[in-house]
């Protein structure tokens, strides 16, 4: 099958589960998210245990900011959306819309790295460095990790664009962009969390 | 190209996907549940524990329809991926209880 934009009209209604492969990659990466959301737990597990030990350091209700949080919020929930019209541009072969779908969520993503970064730079600014406390240790693990995750979405994500734009859409690239789409929610899933656990319930003490 | 564009619309029909209204729904409804949370803490009037309640509510609701719909698992021929997330959501829960007690009592 060549990979021409011609094969469009053949292509089947859920290219990503046309496949064999296709279908084995989508439940190994359903594993691969049950495997993470072990790794995620332990580390609220360890932020949930320490986070009030700051010792002497600057507390959660003395450092967070909701007004960012909630404008971070608001931007990966958006790109959160923005990929699942990428994924509905999947199943009606659009691979014009998939693209500029999936062009907008990195470039959301980028946009919630950028007020990260702007976060804990200011925090360390506060005095709140790595190494400061438990509390703060613990913190930037978690979320870091988190934001770790975006940057390695936002890379993924690009890398398919070029793909897609290279090779059009068949039964090879779906099940890519269909996995990446999970793994895009799988971290706003993530963010729903962190921003409860530790940002909100941090301001409450 | 353009008769293939209309055979795709045709082979769309008759499959007929989900249109996006339903994941505008849901993501209006994810808006409104951080609101919620948001606005509970801000607040700053509001009880401990209830505040608590109320947060650990509106995240749990707020993933079951994130799962739910943007991930498709409700969707038919999920079972193992939901055993997989079960799975490491029993791990998230004991890791959790052990840290916290294990750590402190």
């Amino acid at each position: 099958m060549s990979a021409h934009s011609h094969v469009e009209g053949q292509l089947p209604h859920e290219p990503e589960k046309a496949t064999l492969e296709g279908r084995n990659k989508i439940l190994g990466f359903w594993l691969f998210l049950g495997g993470e959301t072990v790794l995620f737990g332990t580390l609220f597990a360890v932020f949930l245990a320490l986070r009030d030990q700051v010792l002497g350091g600057p507390t959660a209700n003395e450092l967070f900011q909701l007004p960012l949080v909630a404008a971070a919020t608001a931007i990966l929930l958006t790109s959160s959306l923005t990929s699942v019209f990428a994924i509905h541009a999947l199943h009606t072969h659009r691979v014009k819309a998939l693209i500029n779908w999936l062009i907008i969520t990195v470039v959301l993503g980028l946009g919630f790295l950028g007020l990260e970064i702007y976060e804990f730079y200011h925090y360390v600014h506060e005095g709140h460095g790595f190494t400061t406390s438990a509390f703060s240790s613990s913190f930037y693990t978690l979320v870091g990790f988190h934001g770790a995750h975006v940057a390695l979405g936002i890379v993924w994500i690009s890398l398919i664009i070029g793909q897609l734009m290279k090779n059009g859409l068949n039964t090879t690239t779906a099940p890519k962009v269909y996995v990446a789409g999970m793994y895009w929610h799988f971290i706003d899933v993530v963010w729903v969390f962190i921003f409860t656990v530790v940002y909100l319930m941090g301001k409450v003490g | 190209m353009a008769n293939n564009h209309s055979a795709t619309e045709e082979s769309t029909k008759r499959h007929k996907v989900e249109g996006p209204k339903k994941h505008v729904i849901s993501y209006l409804f994810s808006i409104l549940l951080t609101l919620i949370a948001f606005a509970t803490v801000m607040s700053g009037e509001l009880n401990r524990d209830f505040i608590y309640i109320v947060l650990v509510g509106t995240a749990l609701l707020q993933v079951f329809v994130q799962m739910a719909f943007w991930m498709h698992m409700k969707d038919r021929g999920h079972i193992f991926p939901i055993i997989g997330i079960l799975f490491g959501v029993f791990i998230v829960f004991t890791c959790v209880i052990m840290a916290e007690y294990w750590a402190w009592w």
